[in-house]
């Protein structure tokens, strides 16, 4: 047992958790937190495949493509959020 | 005998999943949030156990600090909906979580049948670090090796804003994400403390990612969080006439970046490839464009629409 | 390559929109004539990349000159220089088409302001997909193009067109995640994303749980049944020139990916190539029952992408997993024909939207209002679709029949005349409309039966048909460059 095989099993919890909710899930910003949790856990199985036993320094190439994966996603995010918000509007015109 | 740190990742992994757990099966939409911010937190935890501090510090700035942010600010105008529980049949429910069962089967599979620790390019990344005009390896991976993937990402930051600006329309009745005058005079005297420490950190995390943990994303994150307090305590409010100076800082970034890309080509040079003498200075140019351009970005998509000729609420200053 | 050419034209095919883009959100008020003059530029741009391909065959251009798998390579070979030149050419068309639908009467001003600059992204993120060399690099184009496409889709503002754009955001981020995560399992193998390094690669499990990843991702994204819940609403709510962008371009980006990943991860499992021709048949029918029923002509013809988007599918699997390397060629001369012909009915649609005020099937007639070249493009554009000679459908699938018969696939010729049949069905009921004189009910305005905004989709229309008789050459281009060369 290593560090990076726990991480690995539990990004590969949180993502399988993600992917339930996101099928599962019907309100629409619990879906955004499913889908966060899907992005968190492709995270950790890149920052395991960088992993090495210490004293070896990690890879940092994988570190660089999660920092581009979490940009990437707060991106997708406030996107998803502002449909959101947009469509609230809407349907509170149409109420009223 | 059992080392006790990995007893410590054991317990941390779990945390982790059982907080993912939470997180969608909490009922207040509100204490979600904030499982989700804590569950950030952790996994930035988890990042600097597997060595990884680049990641952990973007991960609790930008995934965890400033998401929590934006969800926040969504939260408090629609949380006068009800929300919608699972109204799926039963049968469709169980099959889709047998279906993830499965895939959580298979891939555990797949994963515990590979052996960790491939080569990787840790040792090209090592062996090219001299030539890239940076000293740590994470940003030469992403303002040199792998300068193309940057670049887009700071593209998709403005397609996200554009896309943002066109969706959100300002509606009057719409609650501003403010802090309102129920907190009083006690957060704007707070922001007029902390906003130049924040902002001398955010400087410093950009200068330090040439040879240390940091960069212009972390820094960007950094100095989002000012704007994000000067929005919230209303020390700026965004004008119509301010738009035209918002586009040009959302595009800097990807301009500029594009622009240095394009123009070190020419005499046998591709596109990307800076000439030897100038790769640091030019990287720091790039950082602290993309910084500026990702620091407004990140604010703009916190505050939503576009401003446009609706009155907001009164102008306190 | 021994010297490298004054301009590099995989660069420049990526950049020259992203500046576009650019200039077009810095002045929103010439953001149209920004963004036509940048579609031009940039198949100018493409014209010579295609001419380059054909004179030298693959380039290679290594961003950074460190060459990959630490850098990142943009390469073009027959098949991404097509696509590529597809996206561009009908992309032009479609602005084209879209200059006068969002021109200053017809319009608010914001959806000119906003149409341009994200158009102009999802186009760089378009081409630089089909030059991208590498897995990581994919991902993020793949999320530059969700950004753009869900934009476009929410363009007109209207509550469905929000509802349908949320749902196609979630589907979009979640395919673009499944992706991501079989990407960390290829790292994880391998060491390495590059395409090369996946062509030296002998099987693994992390590598098939990474290709089940990414094919379900990328089968999310291209609405694969039974993923495809997302796309009808999607495509039949946006504004016309946006759904023909979303039903001709988006898709094709991520049937793309799973050519090339099918290229470079050979031999595939016959269950893997079985299963996928499975769905593609469950994709063929559902999609074309759905057409049949659909009230709105919109909705027909995103249900009949459905359909058409099953079809590759079936061409992809129509020889089982030694023929891949062949059927490849099927399927994307099938995209291609889907790319154009559906470029050209959408906006054919949406053009007899405009004229006669409404798109409800039930009601269409010939007169007194009859947008009567938008019909004529509607009609040719089925004809493509349907697959009658010589249109490039036909050329389609007779190359999908020919590769099934030779190696005895009897089943997936069964198939394709069904898929057939239930397109001549669905697009009849279109077409008797536009026949009949019987149903006129309101009396509208006169119309002269033909406008300059019918241009974009007749060209498109006659191009669907005409290209047909260009299959061969077609064919020989996209096989440049193939099979990949030896790792480096």
């Amino acid at each position: 047992m290593s560090t990076g095989l726990i991480f690995g099993l539990t990004g590969l919890g949180v993502f399988v958790v993600g992917l339930c909710g996101a099928l599962v899930l019907v309100d629409p910003l619990r879906r955004v937190l499913a889908l966060k949790l899907c992005s968190v856990g492709a995270g950790f199985m890149l920052v395991v495949a960088a992993w090495k036993a210490p004293p070896e320094a990690p890879d940092p190439v994988p570190h660089a493509l999660v920092i581009t994966g979490i940009v990437v996603m707060i991106s997708a995010t406030a996107v998803a959020l502002a449909l959101i918000r947009r469509l609230h509007t809407l349907e509170h015109e149409h109420h009223d | 005998m059992i080392d006790p740190l990995l007893l410590f990742d054991v317990i941390l992994g779990l945390a982790i999943v059982s907080l993912a757990v939470t997180v969608l099966v909490v009922r207040d939409r509100f204490a979600m949030i904030v499982l989700v911010i804590v569950f950030g937190l952790m996994s930035a935890l988890a990042w600097v156990r597997l060595a990884a501090p680049d990641v952990a510090l973007a991960e609790a700035a930008i995934g965890t600090g400033l998401t929590g942010a934006l969800l926040l600010a969504t939260w408090r105008q629609v949380r006068t909906e009800p929300e919608r529980w699972p109204a799926l049949p039963r049968g469709v429910m169980v099959i889709n979580m047998g279906l993830c069962a499965l895939v959580l089967a298979g891939l555990v599979g797949a994963f515990l049948a590979t052996p960790l620790g491939t080569p990787g390019l840790g040792v090209a990344v090592a062996d090219n670090l001299a030539d890239s005009g940076v000293e740590h390896p994470v940003t030469a991976v992403l303002l040199n090796f792998r300068a193309y993937d940057t670049l887009m990402e700071v593209v998709v930051l403005l397609v996200a804003v554009i896309a943002v600006w066109m969706i959100d329309r300002g509606v009057s009745q719409a609650p501003q994400p403010t802090l309102g005058p129920e907190l009083g005079d006690l957060p704007r005297g707070f922001a007029r403390l902390v906003l130049p420490a924040i902002t001398v950190i955010g400087a410093y995390l950009l200068w330090v990612g040439t040879s240390a943990p940091g960069g212009a994303f972390q820094g960007g994150a950094v100095l989002a969080a000012v704007g994000i307090l000067l929005l919230l305590t209303q020390r700026y409010q965004p004008q119509p006439s301010h738009r035209p100076l918002a586009r040009g800082v959302f595009v800097l970034g990807v301009a500029g970046f594009a622009a240095v890309a394009l123009l070190v080509a020419g005499g046998g040079r591709v596109p990307f490839e800076y000439p030897a003498d100038h790769a640091k200075t030019l990287i720091l140019l790039i950082e602290g464009l993309v910084t500026l351009s990702i620091a407004a970005t990140l604010a703009a998509l916190f505050h939503g629409r576009e401003p446009e000729a609706i009155s907001t609420q009164g102008g306190r200053s | 390559m021994i010297e490298m050419p004054a301009i590099d034209w995989l660069t420049a095919v990526v950049f020259a929109p992203l500046a576009g883009a650019i200039l077009a959100f810095l002045l929103p008020r010439q953001a149209h004539w920004v963004g036509v003059g940048a579609v031009v530029l940039t198949a100018l741009m493409a014209s010579a990349l295609v001419l380059q391909v054909l004179t030298e065959g693959a380039v290679v251009t290594p961003l950074g000159n460190w060459g990959a798998p630490l850098g990142i390579d943009l390469r073009a070979d027959g098949l991404s220089a097509t696509l590529m030149a597809m996206t561009t050419g009908v992309g032009l068309l479609v602005s084209l088409g879209a200059l006068n639908s969002y021109a200053h009467h017809r319009a608010p001003e914001r959806m000119r302001r906003y149409f341009w600059p994200l158009w102009l992204l999802l186009l760089s993120g378009l081409n630089g997909v089909y030059l991208s060399t590498d897995l990581f690099n994919l991902y993020v184009m793949l999320e530059v193009i969700s950004l753009a496409a869900v934009g476009l889709t929410v363009l007109s503002g209207r509550i469905e067109a929000v509802r349908a754009g949320l749902e196609y955001m979630y589907a979009s981020i979640l395919g673009a995640l499944l992706f991501l995560l079989g990407v960390g399992f290829v790292y994880l193998e391998l060491g390495r994303l590059d395409f090369a390094g996946l062509l030296a690669a002998p099987p693994s499990p992390a590598l098939g749980a990474a290709l089940a990843l990414m094919v379900a991702g990328l089968a999310l994204k291209t609405a694969l049944f039974p993923l495809h819940v997302w796309l009808p609403q999607a495509h039949a709510n946006a504004t016309a020139p946006a759904s023909a962008l979303l039903s001709a371009l988006v898709v094709k980006a991520s049937l793309y990916i799973v050519l090339r990943l099918a290229q470079y991860l050979l031999p595939l499992s016959e269950v893997l190539v079985a299963l996928i021709g499975l769905l593609g048949v469950g994709a063929i029918l559902w999609g074309s029952i759905q057409a049949l029923r659909a009230e709105r002509l919109k909705l027909l013809v995103a249900w009949s992408t459905v359909a058409q988007i099953g079809l590759v599918f079936v061409a992809f699997a129509r020889a089982g997993a030694d023929g891949v390397a062949e059927s490849w060629k099927a399927a994307a001369l099938l995209m291609l024909a889907h790319a154009i012909a559906k470029a050209a009915m959408f906006l054919a649609a949406g053009r007899i939207k405009e004229e006669i005020g409404h798109d409800r099937i039930r009601e269409l007639d010939r007169s007194p209002v009859r947008p009567t070249l938008a019909q004529l493009s509607f009609a040719l554009a089925a004809i493509s679709l349907v697959g009658l000679p010589p249109s490039l459908g036909f050329a389609g699938k007779w190359i999908l029949m020919e590769g099934a018969m030779t190696s005895g696939y009897w089943h997936w010729i069964a198939v394709t005349m069904i898929a057939t049949m239930l397109s001549v069905a669905y697009f009849s009921r279109v077409l008797t409309g536009f026949l009949r004189f019987d149903r006129q009910r309101t009396t509208v305005g006169e119309h002269q039966g033909w406008a300059l905004a019918d241009a974009a989709p007749l060209t498109l229309a006659l191009c669907a048909l005409g290209l047909g008789l260009l299959a061969a050459p077609i064919l020989a281009f996209m096989n440049i460059g193939y099979p990949f060369g030896g790792a480096p």
